[in-house]
């Protein structure tokens, strides 16, 4: 059985956002959910500034706080380490979200059609229509609708239900059919690296070996199976510049 | 039901969690998912790959467009494209949405009421729409060709098919270059005489200035965004160090391993003290000057460069003498066997010396302590930056790659944009300099700038410079104003507004504008707002309503986005050359047509399609399909499907299968192979970078500062035109000290320019305008983050003054005389557009002071901010 993980190598990261944006149109995210989340930092005091950037995925935590938390077994963890919501059980309780240090859970507090048309767009269009056959968004990927795992759940971002959680799923629907996340698979500079952490001859075993990775909230004990090397943890003396329209 | 607020909402459901999924049924309703209301949703779906390539972003990378149902629902790159191998930017990404985007222009539109306001428009047939702009422009054309202007913001894939248009009605044109980077093309080509301006051999390059360039949110020169931070990252762990030299730190992110926050403007002053410490320290490649430059040509008292004639007749040649220490005599340049770089020889009774001995001379006064107060940069930085890249370049090594060795001279510079200010052509000038003097021109590791060595035309043709007397055409070529002219939309603006004051007797009197926004994009707005609503008439061919279209266009035409076929595209990423098509993934939407379909239409309507020089015989010229490779012209007689073009194009490269070949996801990206030494180094190229002797010392420059003070020019158009690069403080340092503030702006990686900020899902990233403004300026100003200022700019020349309101954001990365704002901002037409701010394109000038001695764009002002003021 593999076990998946994932590498951000933050001395190659540009902090471009084209992986926020990969997985929003992959995943067919409302507005201002990113299950990818990079964050752009600014430290110090000019001339003595220095920058930063950091992507933050869900860490898929092998001792994940959201798993321990969810009364109803939506939230749980697959033995590929893959730590999934499955839409159909979650009865929007939150507590994943109030457990998990690294705010990687999104609410769905609207109908996800009333999500889209916020961006500006009418897709109820006739014109658009004519081409889409109605589905909203145009780019709707099939996918999520299929259901996956030995367990069999619709739990590759379900259909972004009104009051169900969501987060990054790592792809699941992608990694299944032997594809890497949508997020790895755009970075220009490679500064995501995505597999089998049990496999020692895979790239990012041997990523692991070479540098000297580093978890985000070391010491809440969340065994993160995402991992970074280069740049160091963040800190309080960083502010946050050029937000998205986001929830962070 | 009441609304469920967070807390209440949490307190709700705990008390309802036994209850599992019927406990969602009881707060929110029935479950109500898009997948439940998708009526493809229920039936089996056929999915298919189709190859394409990105349209929104600069450089057509490769793409595989997955569809469903012949619908596209996701871009992905192209892994066997070496280009973005496989990757794509967050605007790569995002066209998705702007492919499907209702607020697209979807059927041919006629203005129903005047110009110079918003536009009210009826819905009309493509017959009726192509007629009246056929009718319109021939009308003009017939009289005068030159009186029809074309103007494009920015070609995609190779622009075969606007030039043929162009040539097939004899138009004018105009571009995007001027405010882009042109005027460091026009340094390349008059220096070096490569089309490009600088970028560095990131294979084996160890220390990189990385000048005016904003790593992550730009890209290459002649590559894209994607290869670039790649190859980037890649020296970087291989030991590239880089020095960032720019008034903001956000441009270099966290590569800089050194941030010169210089003074904006003042470039060309850094750019001599580095040759002045350069030569001071003795980092100097005496072969490369004296074989491959002009350095060693005899000049004259009067900086004229000592000739002999050779020849008779037609066959009579000038050639310029260099002192030959061998012969000990004053002979022609290529006879020499020991060229003289310095001393001082008296022939014929003129004392005479080679033009490096003048420079050494010339740059005497540049010192570090005389540029640090002038760039507010220490001289022991400046100094440090010479000594690093004097040393690192290792003079005299050579290294063997691919079996070729060549002279290894690992530094170089990357500079593009930073071109663009208003002393940029000698700024460019001195920064070449650079390299030339540690001989890393041509080097490996060292300085490229194009990707290979072919010679400019302009190369030759600024061997001597021409200054008419009037009168001049609109463009002022071969004026007294701009000898070298790139072509300014705002000085042609300036000109049509007042044509006597430049000598001009004929003003373009009808537009035909495609995919270009100069209301919105291009400096000066005042000046296009008064100058496009002279035309008679304006037609726009474009997928969205551009800002110019909505106030100036008398009919707009709709093209499809990435839904057509386009082409032929480069996936040359600087070490691998190939080529490959846009390929369409899906019918053009509504009632759009790609560029090639809407030009054959529209010269069918002319009378112009067919026949000896028609559209379609300049289309095989321009696609190179004439002479050897006639057999694969299109019949000039009958009009072809677009398909068709690309297919007999395909086959001339020899591709057997035709445009098949690139309609297939297995293969859709021709590979010609690795670009070999012998044509990506200069010194391996035959002959030796491409037969160009390097203009180290521009003789022509000063001859023609020369022809136009005979002509009456003004100091501020021929001061610049020096043989060698020479100092001045800007035209803007003049204004008024109360403006004591310079202004900038710049690109975000999740915009391209100005047709981006549209797109919802790259609005939503990227969400609008904003000042970055220096803590301490903030404070000084009373400002907190967030809060409305007004920027007012100040024109130096003729005190004008313009303001905008932004909010305004805390920045520590940005000089504290410096504010920044990025230029993607501040359309109108779109409803995505709402809020997003305001562009800083309406803050410069156009003109005197704020252009180049080539007409390009400076972007750079004075300016001051105050609290305050209305979104």
């Amino acid at each position: 059985m593999a076990k998946y993980g994932m590498v951000v190598d933050l001395e190659r990261c540009q902090g471009c956002r084209a992986c926020m944006e990969a997985c929003k149109v992959e995943n067919n995210t409302t507005e201002s959910m990113f299950w990818m989340y990079v964050f752009r930092f600014e430290e110090g005091t000019y001339p003595d500034t220095k920058m930063s950037f950091l992507p933050r995925p869900c860490q898929h935590c092998d001792n994940a706080p959201c798993v321990k938390v969810c009364p109803v077994g939506a939230r749980y963890k697959r033995e590929d380490g893959i730590v999934l919501t499955d839409p159909d059980r979650c009865i929007g309780c939150r507590y994943c979200s109030l457990a998990c240090p690294y705010g990687v859970n999104y609410f769905n507090y609207q109908k996800p059609q009333d999500a889209y048309y916020a961006l500006g767009i009418d897709w109820e269009d006739p014109d658009v229509t004519s081409v889409t056959g109605g589905v909203v968004p145009p780019y709707k990927n099939p996918d999520h609708d299929l259901l996956y795992g030995e367990e069999q759940r619709r739990t590759a971002g379900g259909g972004h239900a009104k009051g169900v959680m969501e987060k990054c799923t790592f792809c699941v629907h992608r990694v299944e059919n032997g594809m890497l996340p949508a997020c790895v698979e755009t970075c220009p500079t490679n500064a995501l690296v995505f597999g089998d952490v049990s496999d020692p001859d895979t790239p990012i075993s041997r990523y692991v070996r070479a540098r000297e990775p580093w978890h985000l909230l070391e010491e809440t004990g969340t065994e993160p199976s995402v991992m970074y090397v280069g740049g160091k943890p963040p800190t309080l003396a960083l502010t946050e510049i050029e937000r998205p329209k986001a929830r962070v | 039901m009441p609304k469920v607020t967070r807390r209440t909402f949490v307190k709700t459901s705990a008390v309802a969690a036994g209850g599992t999924a019927l406990a969602r049924n009881y707060l929110f309703g029935p479950l109500d998912t898009v997948a439940a209301e998708s009526p493809l949703a229920l039936q089996p779906m056929v999915e298919d790959v189709v190859p394409t390539t990105c349209w929104i972003g600069k450089q057509d990378c490769g793409m595989l467009a997955r569809r469903v149902d012949g619908r596209v629902i996701k871009f992905e790159g192209h892994p066997a494209n070496p280009r973005n191998a496989g990757t794509l930017c967050p605007k790569g990404q995002a066209q998705i949405v702007a492919l499907y985007d209702p607020n697209r222009v979807k059927w041919p539109l006629i203005r129903t009421n005047a110009k110079g306001a918003t536009g009210e428009w009826r819905r009309a047939s493509w017959d009726e729409a192509l007629q009246l702009v056929a009718d319109q422009v021939n009308e003009v054309r017939e009289r005068d060709p030159k009186a029809v202007l074309w103007q494009k913001g920015r070609s995609k894939a190779k622009k075969f098919y606007d030039d043929a248009f162009v040539k097939s009605l004899g138009s004018a044109k105009m571009g995007h270059g001027a405010y882009c980077s042109d005027v460091g093309y026009r340094v390349l080509e008059y220096m070096i005489g490569t089309h490009a301006v600088l970028h560095p051999d990131f294979r084996y390059c160890d220390y990189m200035l990385s000048w005016g360039w904003n790593i992550t949110g730009a890209g290459g020169n002649k590559t894209c965004w994607l290869q670039w931070p790649r190859h980037m990252v890649e020296a970087k762990e291989r030991g590239l160090t880089i020095t960032h030299i720019d008034p903001r730190l956000r441009s270099a992110g966290p590569f800089a391993d050194d941030w010169l926050a210089i003074r904006p403007g003042t470039d060309l002053a850094m750019a001599l003290a580095l040759c002045h410490e350069l030569v001071a320290q003795g980092f100097l490649d005496r072969p490369y000057l004296s074989t491959y430059t002009n350095a060693p040509y005899l000049v004259k008292p009067d900086g004229s460069v000592a000739k002999v004639t050779v020849g008779e007749g037609e066959e009579a040649e000038e050639l310029a003498l260099v002192w030959d220490e061998d012969a000990g005599a004053a002979v022609p340049f290529a006879e020499a066997t020991s060229r003289a770089l310095e001393g001082s020889y008296e022939i014929d009774g003129e004392v005479l010396r080679p033009a490096f001995e003048v420079f050494k001379e010339h740059i005497a006064q540049y010192s570090p302590e005389w540029a640090a107060p002038i760039t507010d940069l220490p001289a022991e930085k400046i100094r440090q930056v010479a000594t690093d890249f004097g040393e690192k370049a290792q003079i005299g090594s050579t290294l063997v790659v691919d079996g070729v060795e060549v002279p290894y001279r690992p530094v170089g510079i990357m500079a593009y944009h930073v071109a663009q200010q208003e002393l940029g052509f000698p700024t460019l000038q001195a920064m070449t300099m650079v390299p030339m003097l540690v001989g890393a021109m041509g080097a490996a590791g060292g300085q490229l700038s194009d990707y290979s060595w072919k010679i400019h035309k302009n190369y030759a043709k600024f061997e001597k410079l021409t200054v008419d007397d009037p009168p001049y055409d609109y463009f002022l070529n071969k004026s007294k104003f701009f000898p070298i002219n790139t072509g300014l939309p705002g000085v042609v603006a300036k000109v049509m507004q007042d044509p006597a004051k430049f000598g001009v007797e004929k003003l373009p009197e009808v537009a035909i504008l495609h995919m270009v926004n100069p209301l919105n994009a291009f400096p000066s707005q005042p000046d296009f707002l008064a100058s496009y609503g002279m035309f008679k008439f304006v037609a726009v061919i474009s997928p969205w309503l551009s800002e110019t279209a909505d106030y100036f266009a008398d009919v707009v035409l709709p093209a499809a986005t990435i839904e057509k076929y386009e082409g032929p595209i480069s996936v040359n990423n600087q070490y691998i050359d190939g080529s490959t098509l846009r390929i369409p993934p899906m019918d053009p939407l509504f009632e759009s047509k790609g560029e090639i379909d809407i030009y054959m239409d529209l010269t069918e309507k002319m009378g112009l399609l067919y026949g000896e020089d028609g559209y379609l015989y300049q289309v095989n010229k321009a696609l190179g399909l004439v002479d050897d490779k006639a057999e694969f012209g299109v019949d000039i007689n009958s009009k072809p499907q677009v398909r068709d073009i690309f297919d007999n194009w395909a086959r001339s490269e020899g591709i057997e299968e035709g445009v098949a070949y690139f309609e297939d996801p297995g293969k859709s990206v021709y590979i010609k192979g690795p670009v070999k030494p012998t044509k990506m180094y200069g010194y391996a190229t035959d002959p030796p970078f491409g037969g160009a002797i390097h203009r180290f010392y521009g003789e022509s420059l000063l001859d023609a500062q020369n022809q136009m003070k005979e002509k009456g020019a003004e100091a501020i158009y021929y001061q610049d035109y020096n043989a060698l690069p020479t100092w001045r403080p800007p035209t803007m340092d003049s204004s008024p000290a109360e403006y004591d503030l310079y202004m900038i702006s710049y690109k975000l990686i999740e915009h391209k320019q100005a047709r981006t900020s549209f797109v919802p899902l790259l609005a939503e990233l990227a969400p609008g305008a904003r000042v970055d403004i220096n803590p301490v300026t903030a404070n000084r100003l009373g400002i907190e983050s967030g809060d409305v200022v007004t920027v007012e700019s100040h024109n130096a020349v003729t005190g004008e003054t313009r303001s905008i309101a932004l909010p305004a954001v805390m920045c520590e990365g940005i000089r504290p005389d410096v504010v920044g704002i990025p230029h993607h901002f501040g359309m109108w037409t779109h409803p995505v557009n709402e809020g997003q701010g305001s562009s800083p394109n309406e803050l410069y000038f156009t003109g005197e002071g704020y252009t180049t001695n080539t007409a390009d764009q400076s972007f750079h002002v004075k300016v001051r901010v105050r609290k305050g003021g209305e979104l």
